[in-house]
């Protein structure tokens, strides 16, 4: 379970027969969102995450993917939120996409800059590249990868369809590691979306949008342009939901299609379906 | 009112760089570019290895041989790093006309305040300018993100040569406290040892003194410290670069020289060419400044204003001189001066009603005019004032 004082997640969690589940977004600090309505007119970026934190309990920070994480940085961030608010930190690209520099020193910084979130966090997530297939050298960085962060909560997202097989599902499930179910677009080559609990203590999902046309443009106002409607959010946890929360004791859920503040109106949406069950 | 976002790509020791992609050979070579043939060269640029070494830019030649044995000379080509410049803002463009460029040095600021429903937000067009530039041109540039020019620039060189940092808005200075004062930009070696006399050694000390305390010492430079240390920058990216902000005349003395008559003299050149070239772009500029470089490395800058703005040699002239009066104040040899003009207008097409000019002043303006005449015919150094000689 997370390390968090029980009672302090009351309203904004999702808790019935099945286990509990926490929805927030990809991110929050978007100037868009204040043009869209989620932030009133005149915030400004230091106050965002107060305010993002009156809506949902959790939210998975973006900018650590961009850059390498700083104790220092994230110290003044963890202040802005209240103590019984989440994060979910993206690992560093120079660790998953641009693997150029000295990976172990990447790693160690990591591991430094992550210090002052650990009471509050839900899990480092791992997204894999669209090119990082099951070969033999992926296979021995990503386990060199998990070592290196062993005693941190990790989550892994694969893109390429080539790992999904029941021998990478076993690996993960013996080091207790979560394997972040995603919905796309369903496009050849990547992963699909399935149901499976490789970690009984936390499941992980993201919402990307179905933008199929978006999704390889290269751009992310096109990638992640995407409104679900409440039939699909329905049918999804009808069909992958429920599933996953009856075998884990915990859930994790991002919506990623930030585009026009679209993410936190569909976390909402979903917060409210899964209330009226 | 709307936090800004200034992306500073800056590719670190350009010059070196540009070579490099020019003859890969070069890679893993250490490298100082000057001009080898100079009486008395000054280092131009210098690789990663070689400032390890010692070497640094300014810095003669033959003292830079000596900190780095091992390193190949190569001559400056000012005009193919422009050529990657041009090349660098062309990849930037697209993204947002707010682009304020450095001369050939790998710098430059961009305004990406608003693009986001376009491009994204800021850290992404960052990243994936580096990917493109990269991809483009071979280059390998830094990029930081913050609220201002000012703590983008010192983002920057937190992590030089390689990386990227974005400093959030509403962090600025916190990200400055802990930095020792010299990552401050604009700060003069005098103004550092009178900081350091004050026992001054943090940005984030700094920032404890108040507007008054610091009038005290610095004056009006009070001030630019008081909001620089705070974070506070609120100068706009000024599209097209230093080119259009300033304008300016550099002039290294055969062997560092104490006459101030020979200073004068190269001043006053320097002012004809400054002059020319404000009156050919139609520009009037109202502060004139100029900087000296002591052969002990040090540097002193001032300026004198001329409200209106000016474009006549004979008032340039006398602004330059009343600043050089204020910058040199040490009995030190003087190495090398920088003209600049800046605060630069559009002059004003339209006449005045009734001629306010002094018949001394139509007089000169119409000197002025007839040596523009005679440089555009003959080539620019045929005709001079006297005090020039």
């Amino acid at each position: 379970m997370l390390n968090v004082p029980e009672q302090k997640r009351r309203v904004m969690e999702v808790q019935d027969d099945l286990c509990p589940v926490l929805i927030g977004t990809s991110g929050y600090s978007y100037t868009e969102w204040v043009d869209s309505g989620f932030y009133p007119q005149g915030t400004r970026a230091p106050e965002m995450l107060s305010l993002y934190a009156s809506s949902f309990p959790i939210v998975e920070l973006n900018y650590t993917w961009y850059q390498m994480i700083r104790a220092e940085a994230i110290s003044r961030m963890i202040a802005k939120a209240p103590d019984s608010f989440l994060f979910a930190a993206k690992l560093t690209r120079t660790l998953t996409h641009e693997r150029d520099r000295d990976w172990r020193q990447e790693l160690k910084l990591y591991r430094e800059g992550i210090k002052p979130l650990q009471q509050q966090l839900a899990a480092i997530l791992i997204q894999l590249p669209p090119d990082f297939d099951w070969t033999r050298n992926n296979r021995c960085y990503l386990a060199h990868l998990l070592d290196g962060l062993q005693g941190f909560p990790l989550a892994v997202e694969f893109r390429h369809i080539s790992w999904a097989r029941d021998s990478v599902f076993a690996e993960l499930e013996q080091r207790r590691v979560t394997l972040v179910t995603v919905d796309a677009p369903s496009l050849p080559g990547l992963f699909p979306c399935l149901d499976i609990v490789t970690n009984p203590s936390l499941f992980f999902v993201r919402f990307h949008g179905r933008n199929h046309q978006g999704w390889q443009s290269g751009n992310m106002q096109k990638k992640f342009d995407y409104s679900y409607s409440a039939e699909e959010l329905e049918e999804w946890n009808n069909r992958y939901l429920s599933s996953l929360r009856s075998k884990a004791t915990q859930g994790v859920i991002f919506f990623n299609n930030h585009v026009r503040a679209q993410a936190p109106r569909d976390a909402a949406l979903l917060r409210e379906i899964l209330h009226q069950e | 009112m709307q936090d800004r976002s200034i992306i500073h790509l800056n590719v670190t020791d350009f010059a070196v760089a540009v070579e490099r992609l020019q003859d890969s050979s070069l890679k893993r070579i250490p490298l100082i570019v000057a001009p080898e043939q100079a009486a008395r060269a000054l280092v131009y640029d210098m690789s990663e290895e070689a400032y390890g070494d010692g070497v640094r830019k300014g810095m003669r030649l033959d003292r830079a041989r000596r900190y780095c044995r091992r390193a190949q000379i190569l001559m400056p080509r000012p005009r193919l790093y422009r050529r990657a410049m041009s090349a660098l803002v062309a990849q930037v463009i697209h993204y947002t006309p707010l682009v304020e460029q450095g001369k050939e040095d790998g710098h430059l600021f961009m305004d990406v305040t608003g693009t986001h429903r376009l491009f994204g937000p800021a850290p992404d067009i960052a990243w994936r300018l580096r990917k493109q530039v990269q991809k483009e041109l071979g280059l390998d540039p830094v990029w930081s993100l913050a609220s201002n020019k000012l703590v983008s620039k010192v983002a920057s060189r937190m992590v030089r040569p390689l990386g990227e940092y974005i400093v959030g808005a509403g962090e600025e200075s916190e990200f400055l406290a802990p930095l020792p004062l010299s990552m401050l930009p604009g700060l003069s070696h005098e103004e550092l040892g009178l900081l350091q006399d004050f026992n001054l050694e943090r940005i984030g000390q700094l920032a404890q003194l108040s507007r008054e305390q610091l009038a005290v010492p610095f004056r009006k430079r009070g001030e630019y410290l008081y909001e620089a240390s705070r974070g506070q920058d609120r100068i706009p990216v000024l599209p097209g670069g230093t080119g259009t902000g300033q304008v300016c005349r550099e002039y290294h003395f055969e062997d560092d020289t104490a006459e101030r008559s020979e200073v004068q003299g190269v001043l006053t050149s320097l002012v004809h060419e400054l002059g020319r070239q404000l009156r050919q772009e139609g520009k009037v500029g109202q502060r004139v400044g100029v900087r000296l470089s002591y052969s002990d490395g040090r540097r002193s800058v001032r300026q004198a204003t001329e409200a209106g703005g000016t474009d006549n040699d004979f008032l340039l002239r006398q602004l330059a001189l009343t600043a050089l009066d204020r910058a040199w104040q040490r009995r030190v040899r003087i190495r090398s001066c920088v003209l600049i003009c800046d605060r630069l207008l559009p002059r004003s097409r339209q006449q005045t009603l009734f001629v306010l000019n002094s018949p001394q002043e139509q007089q000169q303006e119409k000197m002025v005019a007839a040596m523009d005449t005679v440089c555009a015919r003959f080539g620019s150094g045929t005709i001079r004032l006297g005090t020039a000689v």
